[in-house]
């Protein structure tokens, strides 16, 4: 390869990396911006569930009432508590699974009806696996984010005049407003982009690069663990021998419920080691969110009869404690809402910068890639279709993934499998429209499905009973129809004529 | 983008960034962490936190240096690193 | 909402960088700016950042404020840069 500059080879690096992972980021980008929001997804699919004012400590006691009345020999009772984001009372007896239990009506303690889905979970599962086997997964994104990085960092080292384009978008120009949307994108949001490309890759530190385990553990990762975990006054007080326990009446939860949000921030969940015995133990864990730190697996101890605290939760040593902020910067459970929200703002803007770069490729070859020879054209067409697909054709299965939830009778087995099947059915079909139709008319079609789909979506909640209050998601779904309806009418506009382009010597060093 | 120039010293690279940089911030990282003087956890946090943006600004290099030759001959520091970074495996096994 | 004041700011902030720029000043008012003017709105813009960025702390205490105002003053500049076209014309 002949010598290049800097710009060139770095430019090349930009385009090559960006277009290759650019479809894969897209799909990591916006599955992770409705992810932000999983649990409220969660939420209107299982409409079942009724909205409630209830304190925790009310939902607590009707939770205890159905738990002594069901299971009054289980050695643990795990009861998860409504919160801000979700009005779901769930219980269950026996070691605590993930996602198990029963929901119960917060308002009579009785167990209710909700169908099966696969929730808003899919969409956070989808952004770090792709849906693939876990492992598998796990790889192929963080290879997609080391892409990210390459392309962000090569980005930076091309674009000439950063400062003096901070602000530029000039609108109706073709191939130069693309350019310029995706550098406004970029630039104006490349805190965020960096923070959260990086963040991600540092959540699973040790499966992407082992390197300092093998060095100083030999790989061993049990030994690790240990390490990690602390010291033994720190560990885990579970699974005691009940010596000589009397019964003895469970303490009053109100109290216990405010001092553990007092230490840790809003509960999430209580287990009930040995109800109703004098060497009770109380459990409690917090929502993740008053502080950046990723607080999962954190715990209070208290006793069950009565109410003092056992445990405090752990406090992390400084470098774990990096860590653990660079991980909760990436899962933005902090803040409360309005911190939420911006993480959605900008997840969007990023999806923004990835669609207008990949698309910018084939803008740039529209009209010359008969010149390319004939690998450039096949690839011109492919990119042409794989756009399509990729930007609107997802938008589109991820919002009919929604109405499935809906539209598929509430008998059906496995639901949630079909839910998934239905969101990968359309992406396909979508594959399939973009090959046949010609470009503007396919980019047409598939954006003003998604935005009919996300218009109409709170009329679904005419159909069977919508118990739960989805008001901001519903709204939010047909603000998101309307930022679609307008490209789609956009193409729908006869392209301006105009003059020939003049073919002369481009600079190559501009990625234009 | 035109391809009249050949192949294979692309392909060299590419397999330089990818495959030696990787090897190389894997070696960087262990050689990084043995050498922190802190206990074993905060080594192994501080040493591994950093390693993305090794592995990036590797791979940036194997494609911004001169020629693919120079590429490989960076991603070949990954030998003395490990050296360091595992000696006492080494030594054990070389007995 | 002590949220609202901080986006208003960022937004203010980041128009006065903006039009600080030569040619996005002759965009939006048709005739180059004395160097005085550009220095002086882009002084502005960045007093109104900061203050943007004291109550983003105010509302988020010193963690999450600094992580808060860096969304705020990118939105607040995406802004900025999609409506000015659609404005001077």
């Amino acid at each position: 390869m002949k010598h290049k500059t800097l710009t060139q080879s770095m430019a090349w690096l930009h385009t090559w990396s960006g277009l290759i992972f650019g479809w894969l980021l897209f799909a990591i980008f916006l599955t992770g911006t409705l992810a932000v929001f999983d649990k409220e997804i969660d939420g209107w699919m299982r409409p079942e569930i009724p909205a409630t004012s209830l304190s925790q400590s009310a939902a607590a006691q009707q939770a205890l009432g159905y738990l002594a009345r069901q299971h009054p020999e289980a050695k643990t009772w795990n009861i998860g508590l409504p919160g801000e984001r979700s009005d779901t009372l769930t219980v269950s007896a026996g070691e605590q699974r993930r996602g198990g239990g029963t929901a119960l009506d917060p308002r009579t303690g009785e167990p209710l009806a909700v169908r099966e889905t696969a929730g808003g979970g899919f969409f956070f599962r989808f952004h770090f696996t792709l849906n693939l086997p876990r492992d598998l997964g796990i790889w192929t994104v963080g290879l997609a984010a080391m892409a990210m990085l390459v392309a962000l960092i090569s980005g930076i080292v091309i674009h000439k005049k950063f400062f003096k384009d901070f602000f530029t978008f000039r609108p109706a120009k073709g191939q130069r407003s693309w350019l310029d949307a995706h550098n406004a994108t970029a630039v104006l949001v490349l805190p965020f982009h960096l923070m959260i490309t990086y963040t991600g890759l540092v959540i699973f530190y040790l499966i992407y690069m082992p390197a300092a385990v093998d060095a100083l553990f030999d790989g061993d990762r049990d030994n690790l663990g240990r390490a990690l975990r602390g010291a033994p006054a720190e560990q885990q007080v579970r699974g005691e021998r009940p010596t000589r326990s009397e019964a003895a009446e469970l303490t009053a939860l109100e109290p216990l419920l405010a001092e553990a949000e007092r230490a840790m921030g809003p509960v999430s969940s209580l287990s009930i080691h040995n109800p109703g015995r004098s060497n009770a133990r109380i459990e409690a864990r917090p929502v993740l969110g008053n502080r950046i730190e990723l607080t999962k697996g954190q715990s209070m101890l208290f006793d069950g009869v009565s109410g003092e605290v056992l445990r405090q939760p752990a406090v992390s040593r400084p470098s774990l404690l990096t860590q653990k902020v660079m991980a909760g910067l990436h899962f933005a459970q902090f803040g409360g809402y309005s911190m939420r929200w911006l993480y959605f703002v900008c997840g969007l803007a990023s999806c923004a910068m990835l669609a207008t770069g990949v698309v910018l490729f084939t803008v740039k070859r529209r009209r010359r890639h008969d010149g390319e020879g004939a690998v450039g054209a096949l690839l011109y067409h492919i990119a042409e279709r794989l756009n399509v697909a990729v930007v609107a054709g997802l938008m589109v299965a991820c919002v009919a993934f929604l109405w499935a939830n809906r539209l598929l009778p509430v008998e059906l087995a496995q639901r949630g499998g079909w839910e998934v099947r239905v969101f990968f059915l359309v992406w396909l079909l979508s594959l399939g429209h973009a090959i046949i139709r010609p470009w503007r008319s396919a980019w047409r079609e598939q954006l003003g499905l998604a935005a009919a789909l996300c218009i109409s979506l709170p009329a679904l909640s005419l159909l069977g009973e919508s118990l739960g209050d989805y008001l901001y998601l519903e709204l939010t779904s047909v603000a998101l129809g309307l930022l679609l309806a307008w490209p789609c009418w956009k193409l729908y506009q006869a392209p301006k004529e105009r003059a020939p382009r003049r073919v002369g010597k481009q600079p190559v060093a501009q990625v234009n | 983008m035109k391809s009249k120039s050949p192949a294979w010293p692309t392909l060299s690279r590419i397999v330089a960034a990818l495959i030696g940089g990787y090897l190389f911030t894997y070696a960087f990282t262990a050689a990084l962490a043995r050498l922190l003087p802190m206990d074993k956890v905060d080594a192994l946090v501080v040493a591994s936190l950093p390693s993305f943006l090794i592995y990036t600004l590797a791979i940036l290099w194997a494609f911004a240096c001169r020629n693919a030759w120079r590429a490989w001959a960076g991603m070949a520091l990954a030998l003395p690193l490990a050296a360091i970074g595992f000696w006492p495996q080494w030594r054990e096994v070389l007995g | 909402m002590a949220l609202i004041v901080a986006l208003l700011l960022a937004c203010g902030g980041m128009l006065g960088l903006c039009l600080g720029l030569e040619r996005h000043y002759k965009q939006l008012w048709h005739r180059l700016p004395s160097p005085m003017l550009r220095r002086g709105l882009r002084g502005m813009g960045w007093v109104l950042l900061a203050a943007s960025f004291a109550v983003s702390v105010q509302v988020w205490g010193w963690a999450m404020g600094p992580v808060a105002w860096f969304g705020l003053i990118s939105l607040a500049g995406l802004s900025v840069a999609f409506l000015l076209p659609y404005s001077a014309r």
